[in-house]
């Protein structure tokens, strides 16, 4: 075509594409989701599976969407008889060995073979009373478990740790229906970005220990999220049951983390669940902290705020939301304002396969965000300055070594035994990045949006709404310059 | 010849005109035979001449695809923008095929020979002959003759290198080859791309056989009218070729005749036919991957491409294995399915659990446990093996299941019905 | 973790290429424009020196390569003549695949088993001397039943001959 553009057919559907796109990409746009094991548009193609045969007209033979590239005036067949029953019979050579695992296997609800299989496979069974192939369990590393008898062998998992992980740890072993995958005696599946084989696997064959067990696929509520783990600020979805978190997966992004996570994020949660929160506001009533109710708590913070003059320390979690860092700005517009934030740091372990992605140095999903709403890194100074500053804030850092002459703030999640935040005037319990919307910035300047998964314990609220009733009754809530 | 016997009258002896002749292996009695003539001839043309020649001779693969070796090498960039291979299949595991074998145990340097001329024609500095791992007889031999001919620096800027494989019947297959000389496990690849476009280390390579590049220097030699001029029918097979016959035959050999030679003459005339006592059941004409043919089709098959086509079945190999009746259809059928299950690299999912599958049903047949319904299940199992995957091991294996259903199907219902006493044990 | 790894880790680890076997390495080396493409290679030159290719030589090829030894143990794997155990002393293939199946294949391989006293096909004799696998097709189906014993290529065996054979390797 004269603008670049391949013209085709798909399934009736007529779609325009640019050069070199495969056939079962082209076919998203016809709305076809054209049934496939081995292919997944992370990866390099294998066309092994046999699963996307199609029917393209003038081909003598069915020909696989995954390794097909458009040709102008193409028409694909996806539901055609010689097709279906292609898929129907391939299907059926994958479940003679597959154990009918579905009761125990944590696959169960998000498993492919059991979508593909019941949307167009067999109704019964032809194998009768042959013997499966029969291999046992494998722990493969850290978290990942493999369990041969369900393997489709469709090299997913070979081609990630080949190709985008750049560290050729499994292989395939073996011949025929013998083969499975294989790791050499003195590996490991220790890469940092090895738990990805875990989400690649379309069955239970490959298994998070982590989630061993755990949940059942259709008990899970999945929400949209941005992983804390680092400053890269990867896509992901918070998987809870019973409004606990179980699970972290990746979520697609194209421009970050493309269809990947490393293993730091994937167990970057337990957290998110901590029974030790604080659940209702507290404030200083004879030298104690006394439950209260907001309005109270409101009061209070309102009080010092008003009452005080001059310097006032802002000492902030860079895990915070930016709506939250920027209210709490705000809120201290009246005073000499310095705000500070500290990131843990950790080694950097990039993705090779993918550009611009790494489990970052900085361990902390927003201090960018921070910094750009003029929070420093100096936080030693600050810690220093709030000594002698009459209002200080704390932010969600419980680990903060403050002591001040002046008022002390503490908004936080938590209130461990030790922690000098104890000395506050005031807690005001908040919710964690699981339990409210907000916005993170990554290191890249990239705003990215997360949404809330499970509620927040007792009273605690998402700090932008406890530090925004605080700037709406100051009057310094207008919106941003 | 029939080698190990006399040459037979009937045979057109080009190729194994010096098997058995212990003198022509030497650098000095193959010279002294007319040896590196044509080499030195092709050197001196251009490579687009000598494909020219080739492609005029109407010469096919002797591998088992007959695809025309000419056009093939005029498949690679005219160009030469890259580094060019040139790929030897010297993997020979066809069950009922030994021709190679005995091309490199008894004319190393035929092989070699044709090697570096079309190495020439296709501008490839490097050729690589990759030997099946268990042929250590003509390995040796083909290293003793190859450092003979380096030493006289008969092949020029041309490298020759022998590539050992270590027993795996799949890497037979042109881009499995390739696979397996990279270092890698013995995969076909998917295609496009094509090797002419990018194969061994992603560069511009041609693959032949053995037997293929052997008639290369005669055809250089004599010219291209001379090997066009050997057909016996149809127009579109010439030159000779060696036909490996064995199983129930009584002088079991290599057999090199004109395409267009009857079947019929070549078991009962050159073989002697079966043995005594004996009638032909059925026979495979082109190794074991094409249909089996009864004695009907048998006796009235041309052996070139188009006249085993037109029996129902392939010219293949020219793997000619003879079944007599006192073979059990069922039970070969049963060998073949293990063989193609052994040697499936388990890439696509229709052959690594077709051919297993396949395999367990005939086991069960044997072992007096089939029912009629598992013939219709070969029937359909082997049909949904055929045209769906990366290479045709899959096909292969349902070719005899599908050809022994229909031909014997008397036999398979023995079994079935009890008529048989079981041969195995389920 | 086998029993041959484990053995190997209370011994120190003697490489397969150093000196002339390294030297061969090198020249292996130089046929190739990728240094994976030496594996195969490589691989037999292990097995000829050590009789049989372990996860530890595994690891050492993989090194001197360049790559992983995960990627060695899967291409060892897929070849048949790749032996990851130690074999008897003769390593014998008889090709039983239908062509010299049907000239009496099977007959060969019981003979074998008769005389070396190896109870099955796959098993190594008591004495540790042989070890007689059935294979596929040999590539000399005119000459059946061939036979390998190590890398002596035997050709025409019929049952009758195979007592001669075993005395002649004893």
């Amino acid at each position: 075509m004269t603008d670049g553009t391949i013209n085709l057919i798909i399934d009736g559907v007529p779609v325009s594409v640019a050069p070199g796109t495969l056939v079962i990409e082209a076919a998203k746009q016809a709305g076809v989701l054209v049934p496939h094991y081995c292919y997944h548009p992370g990866l390099p193609v294998a066309g092994v599976c046999r699963m996307c045969l199609v029917e393209i007209e003038k081909a003598p033979k069915l020909q696989i969407a995954c390794a097909t590239t458009v040709t102008e005036g193409m028409v694909v067949k996806t539901q055609s008889a010689p097709a279906k029953d292609a898929r129907q019979s391939v299907l059926e050579f994958l479940l003679i060995n597959h154990p009918l695992d579905c009761p125990i296997c944590d696959q169960a609800g998000e498993c492919e073979l059991q979508d593909f299989v019941f949307q167009e496979g067999r109704a019964g069974t032809r194998y009768g009373e042959y013997a499966k192939r029969f291999n046992p369990v494998e722990d493969f590393g850290p978290d990942v478990l493999y369990v041969p008898n369900r393997c489709i062998l469709c090299t997913r998992c070979v081609r990630f740790m080949d190709d985008v992980a750049q560290e050729p740890v499994l292989n395939v072993s073996e011949r025929g229906d013998r083969a499975y995958i294989g790791i050499h005696p003195d590996a490991r599946l220790d890469h940092p970005w090895a738990g990805n084989v875990v989400d690649l696997c379309p069955v239970g064959s490959l298994l998070s220990k982590d989630f061993l067990h755990k949940a059942r696929a259709w008990e899970l509520d999945k929400t949209a999220s941005i992983c804390t783990g680092c400053s890269q600020g990867c896509s992901v979805t918070l998987d809870t049951r019973d409004e606990v978190v179980v699970r972290v997966r990746p979520r697609s992004n194209l421009d970050v983390n493309r269809y990947f996570i490393c293993d730091h994020g994937r167990a970057n949660y337990r957290w998110m669940n901590r029974g030790d929160r604080i659940e209702a506001p507290l404030v200083r009533r004879d030298g104690e902290l006394h439950a209260t109710d907001w309005a109270e708590a409101f009061a209070k913070v309102l009080g010092i705020l008003r009452g005080a003059s001059g310097k006032a320390v802002a000492l902030v979690s860079p895990g915070a939301s930016s709506e939250a860092l920027d209210l709490a700005r705000r809120l201290l517009s009246a005073f000499e304002w310095t705000g500070a934030f500290q990131v843990v740091m950790g080694e950097e372990a990039p993705l090779p396969g993918v550009p611009n992605l790494a489990l970052r140095a900085e361990r902390a999903p927003n201090a960018k965000g921070a910094e750009q709403l003029g929070y420093t890194r100096g936080y030693d100074a600050a810690v220093k300055a709030a000594e002698s500053a009459a209002v200080v804030l704390v932010l969600d850092d419980p680990d903060c070594p403050v002591q001040t002459a002046g008022a002390l703030i503490y908004a936080g999640t938590v209130l461990p035994p030790e922690t000098a935040c104890r000395a506050a005037q005031v807690v005001l319990p908040i919710a964690n990045v699981a339990e409210e919307d907000g916005t993170f910035v990554n290191r890249d300047g990239r705003v990215q949006k997360y949404f809330q998964a499970k509620p927040a314990p007792g009273m605690a609220r998402p700090a932008a709404w406890v530090l925004g009733e605080l700037a709406a009754a100051l009057g310094v809530a207008e919106a941003r310059q | 010849m029939g080698f190990p016997h006399k040459p037979h009258l009937k045979e057109t002896v080009v190729l194994s005109q010096h098997f058995g002749d212990a003198d022509a292996r030497t650098l000095k009695g193959w010279t002294k035979r007319g040896g590196y003539e044509a080499l030195a001839q092709a050197l001196k043309m251009t490579p687009v001449e000598v494909v020219e020649v080739v492609k005029e001779s109407g010469l096919r693969g002797r591998g088992g695809a007959g695809f025309p070796t000419g056009l093939k090498w005029s498949f690679m960039p005219k160009e030469k923008k890259k580094p060019h291979y040139l790929c030897v299949n010297a993997d020979e595991s066809e069950p009922g095929t030994f021709k190679d074998r005995e091309i490199m145990r008894w004319t190393p340097h035929a092989l070699l020979e044709g090697t570096a001329i079309a190495a020439h024609a296709i501008q490839a500095e490097v050729a690589y002959i990759y030997i099946r791992g268990e042929f250590t007889e003509p390995w040796t031999i083909m290293e003793k003759a190859l450092a003979e001919a380096n030493a006289a620096g008969v092949f020029g800027k041309i490298k020759i290198v022998l590539h050992r494989g270590a027993g795996a019947y799949i890497c037979g297959e042109e881009t499995a080859l390739m696979n397996s000389i990279e270092g890698k496990r013995g995969n076909p690849r998917i295609k496009p791309p094509f090797p002419a476009a990018a194969g061994l280390f992603g560069m511009p390579t041609t693959i032949n056989n053995v037997e293929t590049l052997a008639a290369v220097p005669h055809i250089l030699k004599r010219g291209a009218a001379w090997y066009k001029g050997l057909s016996l029918s149809s127009p579109k097979s010439m030159g000779t070729k060696l036909f490996s016959v064995c199983g129930h035959v009584q002088r079991p050999g290599n057999y090199e005749v004109t395409m267009g030679f009857p079947l019929k003459d070549l078991i009962y005339d050159m073989c002697g036919g079966v043995p005594a006592g004996r009638t032909l059941k059925a026979c495979i004409p082109g190794g074991s991957s094409v249909p089996i043919l009864n004695r009907e089709e048998t006796e009235r098959t041309l052996l070139d491409y188009e006249g085993c086509v037109a029996a129902g079945s392939m010219l293949g190999s020219g793997g000619v294995i003879v079944f007599d009746d006192s073979a059990d259809m069922v039970y070969q059928i049963m060998r073949l399915a293990r063989f193609y299950a052994h040697e499936s690299c388990a890439q696509c999912t229709q052959c690594r659990e077709g051919t297993a599958w396949t395999t367990k049903i005939m086991e069960r047949i044997l072992s007096g446990q089939g029912k009629m319904q598992d013939l219709d299940l070969l029937l359909d199992l082997s049909e949904n093996m055929t045209g769906k995957t990366i290479c045709v091991l899959s096909d292969s294996c349902a070719a005899p299941v599908v050809s022994g259903i229909k031909k014997f199907k008397n036999e398979f219902e023995d079994y079935i019905a009890g008529r048989r006493k079981p041969v195995m044990v389920a | 973790m086998s029993a041959s790894h484990a053995a190997e880790q209370t011994e120190e680890y003697r490489p397969v290429f150093a000196g002339k076997v390294l030297e061969e390495l090198q020249t292996i080396l130089s046929r190739y424009p990728t240094k994976q493409a030496a594996l195969l290679p490589a691989l037999w030159v292990v097995q000829r020196e050590r009789g049989w290719i372990s996860d530890r030589n595994m690891t050492e090829v993989a090194e001197a390569l360049g790559i992983t030894p995960a990627y060695v143990k899967g291409v060892v794997t897929f070849y048949t003549m790749y032996h990851q155990h130690p074999v008897g002393r003769h390593f014998v293939q008889v090709c039983t695949t239908s062509p010299c199946n049907i000239c009496g294949a099977e007959g060969v391989v019981k003979a074998f088993l008769e005389q070396t006293g190896a109870k099955d096909a796959g098993a190594t004799s008591p004495d540790g001397k042989w070890t007689i696998i059935e294979v596929e097709c040999l590539g000399a189906c005119g000459f059946a039943t061939p036979v390998l014993i190590n890398d002596d290529f035997v050709e025409n065996v019929t049952p009758e001959k195979v007592a001669d054979l075993v005395k002649k390797y004893r």
